[in-house]
């Protein structure tokens, strides 16, 4: 490998959680440095990762410290623990991966034999369960239980209504919010949105909106609260999932996130309109896409843990 | 950008047992009563009834960008006119196949799809109905895209290699969200 092919480089301080480096342009390789653990001698640690064309995406070699001095050991690293090349213009879901059980609650939890590239934040999709309201619809995940289970992070503004057994899949979607959509603002789907003065809306994909911006609201006759319907509302956000609307919703018809005797309907919506108090078009939709690296999180994965200083080298012209 | 951007109604009326269902014309109903309601204009006239065998007079209508793979589905769309059948073929568009109600739809191989994202996991199908001036497409600079060729004398002091490439200055916009919706779609 040339290492005069360098096409770009950089440093980060680990936060111990995944990261998305977004690359000027696409690569064919990729040398991760954690310094914190290469001057070290913390056991099984490791400070050396490398990645190229060819080699599993989430995977890639690790070169770390066997013992608690300088030796060193090289190991492969072990699947979705090591690092992705993203194009996310061309993102597309995961393997449907089995769903043994679901259950009947406003977040419910997917049991699973195989979380993958599931993490906090990343966003899944299940279909063919017993849920059959929340069945093809993108929610974010927050609670991922290792090769166990993983649950729904934004809360329904009631449980599906049933227990889900053993039927049905989920797939992986996106790392994040970031690399979920080529273009923002973007449109999300509504799980609640309460009675309360102003009210305020749960997205059951974390929105990504910032105060200020102008959005309308759809809401579809199955899911009540047509007074909002077709509303143009100016946004407060509160937390990643949710943002107040500036409007008293508490005389309204409680909004209800469909139950499965609804099948089929339309979700109730927020539509960005591409305006903001700023001026006319300001924000509208804009494309985000970019070619990155992800880099996975952990005592032996590129990403490293909490406050570990990370540098990064990569490159092109890789022969296979 | 319509796919990340553009409101969407999902397919309802269909027998297929998914959400959404297959495409009806209960469906395309809801998407014109919606555009109506929301003042968008049509971007075709009408296509006036001519005394010919077979032929239906032509709404005026929106128009509904779909992909080539619902064209079996729409064909058995009630009230459905292929293009063939229209009073005067001269006026369909090459791409179109045909017309529902106040819709005409335009096919493209590379017509919007969302995969495995219907309730049975299943492909989705984005149709954008769209009413004028929807949406636009805005040139920067004068021209919306360059396809760049430089000699290998040009590109470097040594002339041994030459450049190719591209560039666009477009920039899609949504011009009023509620002149076009997404009308999601699975097969039947």
């Amino acid at each position: 490998m040339a290492d005069n092919t360098i096409v770009q480089s950089g440093t980060f301080i680990s936060d111990g959680a995944a990261r998305t480096l977004v690359l000027r342009s696409d690569i064919d390789w990729i040398q991760v440095f954690n310094e914190t653990e290469a001057t070290a001698t913390n056991i099984n640690r490791g400070y050396k990762y490398f990645w190229r064309r060819g080699l599993a995406n989430g995977g890639g070699f690790v070169e770390y410290h066997p013992a608690a001095d300088h030796t060193a050991a090289i190991n492969v690293l072990a699947a979705n623990t090591g690092i992705s090349l993203i194009d996310s213009s061309t993102m597309v879901p995961g393997a449907a991966v089995a769903v043994t059980a679901g259950t009947n609650a406003t977040q419910p939890v997917y049991s699973t034999a195989a979380t993958g590239l599931l993490a906090a934040g990343a966003i899944a999709r299940v279909v063919n369960t017993a849920h059959t309201n929340v069945n093809g619809l993108d929610f974010t995940v927050d609670t991922v239980v290792a090769n166990t289970s993983f649950r729904l992070a934004n809360a329904l503004q009631q449980a599906p209504g049933l227990i889900a057994g053993a039927n049905g899949f989920y797939r992986f979607i996106a790392p994040d919010i970031d690399t979920y959509k080529l273009f923002y603002p973007s449109k999300r789907v509504i799980g609640n949105i309460t009675a309360a003065n102003p009210g305020v809306v749960t997205t059951l994909v974390d929105h990504g909106l910032t105060t200020g911006q102008r959005v309308r609201l759809s809401v579809p006759g199955v899911c009540g609260m047509v007074q909002l319907d077709g509303r143009e509302v100016n946004v407060t956000v509160l937390s990643a999932s949710t943002f107040s609307i500036g409007v008293d919703t508490t005389a309204m018809t409680a909004f209800a996130f469909p139950l499965p005797a609804s099948v089929p309907f339309t979700p109730a919506e927020m539509i960005p309109v591409g305006t903001r108090a700023g001026g006319p078009l300001a924000d509208a939709t804009i494309n985000q896409g970019f070619i990155g690296v992800r880099l996975a999180a952990g005592v032996l994965s590129p990403a490293g843990s909490n406050n570990d200083v990370i540098s990064w080298i990569a490159g092109k012209s890789f022969n296979l | 950008m319509l796919a990340a951007t553009a409101g969407f109604i999902n397919c309802v009326g269909g027998v297929n047992g998914d959400n959404p269902t297959e495409i009806t014309r209960a469906d395309v109903d809801t998407v014109v009563r919606t555009l109506l309601n929301n003042n968008a204009y049509t971007i075709m006239d009408n296509i006036e009834g001519e005394d010919k065998f077979g032929t239906a007079p032509v709404r005026d209508a929106y128009f509904a960008l779909a992909s080539t793979q619902l064209t079996g589905n729409l064909d058995n769309v009630a009230g459905f006119i292929h293009k063939n059948n229209y009073p005067s073929p001269m006026n369909a568009l090459r791409s179109e196949w045909g017309s529902i109600g106040n819709l005409r739809f335009l096919v493209s191989s590379i017509g919007s799809m969302t995969p495995v994202s219907s309730a049975l996991g299943a492909d989705v199908y984005n149709i954008f109905c769209v009413g004028m001036e929807a949406y636009a497409a805005i040139e920067q600079d004068g021209y919306s895209a360059q396809f760049i060729y430089r000699p290998a004398i040009y590109d470097g002091p040594l002339a041994l290699n030459a450049s190719v490439g591209y560039k666009f200055a477009e920039v899609p916009r949504i011009t009023n969200d509620l002149w076009v919706i997404n009308l999601r779609a699975s097969l039947n």
